[in-house]
């Protein structure tokens, strides 16, 4: 799919109850980001994901991921976790998908929804990140992402920056 | 996603198709697909029938790469997708053929109450169910346990479930292993699998995972029916779920281990996510032994959802569950592999079968069989859209001789969930449920659209196919009557 860019749920929303009525909760569109759009997939969500540079590819992927996860409910008082880690693969294809599972892993384990991500370090065998996010009960959950799939896993770098494309599983 | 996929097929009969091994080299095997001409262009929609020639490409694969009617494009395996490798002769384990929710599975028991009886309970059924099963992404269920009770489960399965108070030995029997596949190890499940996995068990999950109230519409086969004790009017239950965090965890951790398998053993897949390892290697043995663990969480967790439903009957029409008749028919898994043994070419052989949206549908008198289904052949439970139907079929002999015991899981997916948020009213659609008798409660309102009727194939078209092909065996209907959702 193409022409536009913003999570599923947020879709749904837009389409079936707001239908853009100023004043509802959430008025759509509240956030649009424009560093990813969804591609098409009969079962599954594909993104399409741009950055400047590689670290920031890595972290617009996240961004995006759980931008689809999750969006947050008004803001309330929490506290905000920090996670520190480190990553090793043998390509940059494998580094970007390990990164990405382990996000989800993550936040599934320690009940944590991450809103940003700092790349501390990046070539294309190592990584070392923060992670910053809060409680889950911060969020209003749309769709669970089991996994990142190296399924049609598109890792490039062009004149604009470095792209990607991935399949998740949902 | 629109164009028409250019794979070769050739026609074998009205219901088969094959992709010829000289599709691609590198394949080791043909590709087989059974469907009808209506349902091959929904298959060609998609990247389905290139990833069938995919699979062709595993080391040890036997006889064909199979597709099921109901197959759409997955991530490395098609969904619909069956293969088997020969174990004694290299064949090879792919997590991409179980999937990320490892055993993923469906069940469905009878009731003693007809339609007419309980019509006007029906809305007070389906809250009370939504109230009393969690459901959701990342839901919790009030059915805790303690983390060595949590390695009790990945060995023993539904029987953990039982030991708690939460069904019969009854229920054992009427579950495919029985509810605990032999060879679990708990060692070779990660510590995060473990955490991811925790607090989870007795939850209904998310997406397409659902528990339905049903009526049984349409008899098929009478003989059949009575065996079962199912007729015409009769509520039913169907639920529908995996083994949540826990088995993504793993097919994660081993995905990422057998990445390097294919360097390793000189293994040549046109795609990474397909990524495997002999059966008898050393990954391939901690793979099956970890995937073994989360197959069992499955059953347990789906035992305790069926718990969980028949206290739900019993506050409602307050009487014991054993009253309302709510035995277990049968409960089957569609996302597995299995060590089995099958004969092909005339000789028995130790086969590893992946089976990644597909159900075993095993003949009558297979010894994997309860004596009480030894006669009638497996249950097989078919799931539908939520606004169509759902089946009971039985395996059959032909499926022994042509799919390993295999055949199709559910409707199918049709429409990407994208294409069906754009083009469905979330109102319109549940006035439409609504108009044909179906209540629907879920957690999020987008999983509605997403799961909508019109994004699935028409499951009594896919049921046609396995029915006519032979390789199951129609025994009944049901519709909807009351949905919940995640």
């Amino acid at each position: 799919m193409t022409g536009r860019s913003g999570p599923l749920a947020h879709l749904v929303e837009h389409l079936t109850l707001n239908q853009v009525v100023a004043g509802s909760s959430p008025a759509w569109p509240t956030y649009l980001m424009k560093n990813y759009e969804l591609l098409e997939h009969t079962a599954d969500i594909g993104i399409r994901v741009k950055g400047d540079d590689l670290k920031g590819l890595f972290r617009n992927a996240a961004l995006a991921m759980f931008e689809i996860i999750a969006e947050e409910k008004k803001p309330v008082a929490r506290k905000i976790e920090k996670i520190k880690i480190k990553q090793r693969a043998d390509d940059i294809d494998e580094l970007f998908v390990n990164w990405l599972n382990e996000l989800l892993s993550l936040s599934a384990a320690k009940e944590l929804i991450f809103s940003d991500f700092k790349i501390d370090k990046l070539d294309k065998n190592n990584l070392q990140a923060t992670l910053i996010g809060t409680n889950i009960k911060n969020y209003k959950v749309n769709t669970e992402i089991k996994a990142a799939t190296y399924h049609e896993l598109k890792i490039k770098h062009g004149e604009s920056g470095w792209q990607a494309e991935v399949i998740f599983d949902v | 996603m629109s164009n028409v996929s250019q794979v070769p097929l050739e026609k074998i009969d009205d219901y088969r198709w094959r992709i010829p091994k000289s599709y691609k080299p590198g394949m080791r095997v043909p590709g087989v697909v059974y469907a009808d001409e209506k349902l091959l262009k929904d298959i060609q929609h998609d990247k389905a029938l290139e990833q069938v020639a995919n699979v062709a490409f595993l080391p040890g694969i036997i006889n064909a790469s199979l597709a099921m009617p109901d197959a759409h494009w997955g991530y490395g395996f098609c969904i619909g997708g069956v293969a088997a490798t020969d174990v004694e002769s290299g064949g090879v384990i792919s997590p991409a053929g179980v999937g990320y929710d490892i055993n993923c599975g469906v069940r469905m028991l009878k009731t003693n109450f007809q339609y007419e009886e309980i019509k006007d309970k029906i809305k007070d059924l389906v809250y009370t169910l939504f109230s009393d099963i969690p459901a959701g992404v990342g839901s919790k269920g009030d059915i805790r346990v303690s983390p060595r009770e949590e390695r009790e489960i990945l060995v023993k399965g539904s029987k953990w479930a039982v030991e708690k108070g939460y069904g019969t030995q009854e229920d054992l029997e009427c579950t495919e292993e029985y509810g605990a596949i032999q060879g679990a190890d708990p060692e070779a499940v990660s510590e995060r699998a473990y955490e991811r996995g925790k607090a989870q068990s007795g939850t209904l999950g998310s997406g397409n995972h659902f528990l339905e109230v049903q009526v049984i519409d349409q008899l098929y086969d009478r003989d059949l029916c009575d065996e079962f004790g199912l007729t015409l009017g009769q509520i039913t239950v169907m639920i529908h779920s995996g083994s949540r965090g826990l088995g993504y965890q793993i097919c994660d951790d081993y995905v990422k281990s057998m990445i390097h398998c294919l360097q390793k053993y000189n293994i040549n897949v046109p795609d990474r996510q397909l990524a495997c390892a002999q059966v008898n290697s050393s990954e391939g043995k901690d793979y099956l032994g970890a995937m073994k663990c989360a197959a069992n969480y499955a059953w347990a967790n789906r035992q305790c959802l069926m718990h969980l439903t028949r206290r739900a009957f019993e506050r409602v029409f307050n009487m014991p569950w054993e009253k309302m008749g709510m035995h277990l028919i049968y409960d089957v898994a569609h996302n597995i592999a299995k060590i089995e043994k099958h004969v092909v070419d005339g000789k028995e052989k130790t086969l590893c079968v992946h089976r990644k949206g597909a159900t075993r549908a095993f003949a009558s008198g297979h010894p994997a069989l309860p004596e009480r289904y030894k006669g009638t052949g497996q249950p097989v439970i078919i799931p539908g859209d939520m606004g169509r139907n759902s089946y009971l079929l039985v395996g059959t002999q032909k499926a022994m001789e042509e799919t390993f015991g295999s055949t199709c899981h559910g409707a199918g997916r049709l429409k990407s969930r994208t294409a069906a948020i754009k083009s469905i009213n979330l109102n319109t659609l549940l006035k439409e449920l609504e108009s044909k008798g179906i209540i629907v409660k879920a957690s999020g309102r987008g999983t509605i659209v997403e799961e909508a009727p019109q994004a699935y194939k028409d499951v009594n078209e896919v049921v046609d196919v396995v029915h006519n092909a032979g390789i199951s065996k129609r025994v009944c209907r049901m519709r909807p009557l009351g949905v919940i959702k995640g």
